[in-house]
């Protein structure tokens, strides 16, 4: 029990020795402290003291610039990660010295925790065992992982940019400006948006004709390439529905003519040019369409025909070409 | 499969797996790359869309270009249609074309289609953004 006390006592002088260490340091760098904030009403103190400023930039805490690199949001960082390493220590080094044995790696003792629970390596075993045979590591057989990275790359800028963007007429333009000159890092993520969609498009194509030359597509494989044909549709889709979202010239007019060309369809062409533009001109309506199935229904068609891919390979692995 | 027991192979994991790590890797670093560029020269935003006025050159996507050059050839109902038959017989392609390969020789058959196909596309491309 000795030694239980000896680690509580070290745990407890190590959190003091922190929280002293992290106190002196912010007296030294904090800003003016808010104590001075005065109730509207109450009479002045005597005191002649600075109208304490108003904070105009409250994100300029995190980022840096409001009080250089020692704002609040770094300082709580750095001091936390020195105090999780200290204590990571001194548990260890008790540990080791109670029980006499060596020390177990934290990630193993919570994938040992799991296994114990949900026998995840059963499920997992022959999947990381499979063997790879050397013919299928060949740069040609990864365009299709390239274009799955992609669309997680997409997905993720994507995100970044719908917390900014605006889908009505009056407020995407401004919305698309924002993002490009305000936002932080706004224009580096729209750019990677905006290239990533270019080199999904190339990918893509590109592995249908690496399946279609090799003749991937043969039986039993047919509907791996049915599902296929239809991602590549997707994509095209996305990139027709995304290019009218910043709403200026080029995205109107191009949007005018792409539905123009749909609306020549024989048969169906009335009904897709009615849908597209949820009516007969290019509105509002149109943009929070193409907005909605930009964002939601083409990403969760994508999804789910990419799981349906996915699997088939998996299960019938890649064709072995003569 | 009894027969790729006997060629050579490595484990998935941790040795095809580090190498699939490796790709994403280097595709990453591209795409932190392209983000440090469009820092300096950001992607922009043309003029702002004016359903009054008409701009004298209006060209889609590259993506869509070759058919939107197609267009200016053939009657629009066709280049309408053609795409959407396209697309629909490449989809059912698998169940007309059904013979395993017995040599090399339909392979490269495919191959050359494909490559007169791209150059078709990328020739139309270039042709229409060019004019």
């Amino acid at each position: 029990m000795k030694t239980v006390y000896r680690t509580i006592l070290f745990t407890l002088i190590s959190v003091i020795l922190i929280a002293i260490s992290a106190a002196v340091v912010h007296a030294y760098t904090a800003p003016v402290p808010a104590s001075a904030v005065r109730a509207e009403g109450v009479t002045q103190p005597l005191t002649d003291s600075p109208e304490p400023e108003k904070d105009t930039c409250i994100q300029c805490h995190v980022d840096g610039s409001f009080t250089n690199i020692w704002t609040p949001f770094l300082r709580w960082i750095t001091f936390g990660a020195a105090g999780a390493a200290l204590l990571f220590g001194v548990a260890r080094s008790a540990s080791v010295w109670n029980t006499r044995t060596a020390w177990v790696p934290i990630p193993k003792r919570i994938t040992s925790w799991l296994d114990d629970r949900y026998q995840l390596s059963e499920i997992l075993e022959p999947i990381l065992s499979k063997p790879v045979p050397d013919w299928q590591r060949r740069w040609y057989y990864c365009l299709g992982g390239l274009t799955f990275f992609l669309f997680l790359v997409q997905g993720a800028t994507g995100i970044m940019l719908a917390f900014y963007y605006k889908p009505t007429p009056a407020e995407a333009y401004a919305s698309i400006q924002f993002i490009e000159n305000e936002v932080m890092l706004g224009s580096a993520v729209r750019m990677i948006h905006h290239w990533s969609a270019n080199g999904m498009i190339v990918m893509a194509c590109a592995h249908m004709l690496r399946v279609f030359i090799m003749g991937a597509y043969k039986p039993p494989r047919e509907l791996n390439w049915v599902s296929g044909v239809l991602l590549l549709v997707m994509t095209l889709a996305f990139g027709f529905t995304g290019y009218l979202l910043p709403w200026d010239q080029r995205a109107y007019w191009a949007t005018t003519v792409g539905t123009e060309i749909a609306g020549s369809i024989p048969v169906i062409g009335q009904l897709a040019f009615i849908f597209l533009r949820a009516g007969w001109n290019i509105t509002s309506l149109t943009l929070t369409r193409f907005f909605g199935l930009h964002v939601l229904i083409l990403p969760l068609i994508t999804l789910g025909t990419m799981l349906a891919h996915f699997l088939m390979v998996r299960k019938q692995g890649i064709m072995k070409p003569l | 499969m009894s027969e790729q027991k006997h060629e050579e192979s490595v484990p998935f994991y941790p040795d095809h797996l580090a190498l699939e790590a490796k790709v994403a890797l280097g595709v990453g670093i591209l795409v932190v790359i392209i983000g440090i560029i469009g820092l300096f020269i950001p992607v922009g935003v043309g003029a702002p869309a004016d359903p009054m006025d008409t701009p004298a050159h209006i060209k889609p996507e590259w993506y869509f270009l070759s058919l939107y050059q197609l267009l200016r050839f053939i009657p629009k109902t066709l280049g309408a249609t053609a795409p959407v038959v396209a697309v629909l017989l490449i989809m059912v392609w698998p169940f007309l074309d059904r013979k395993p390969d017995q040599t090399t020789k339909t392979r490269q058959i495919r191959f050359w289609f494909s490559l007169v196909a791209v150059i078709i596309i990328i020739a139309l491309t270039i042709w229409g953004e060019v004019s």
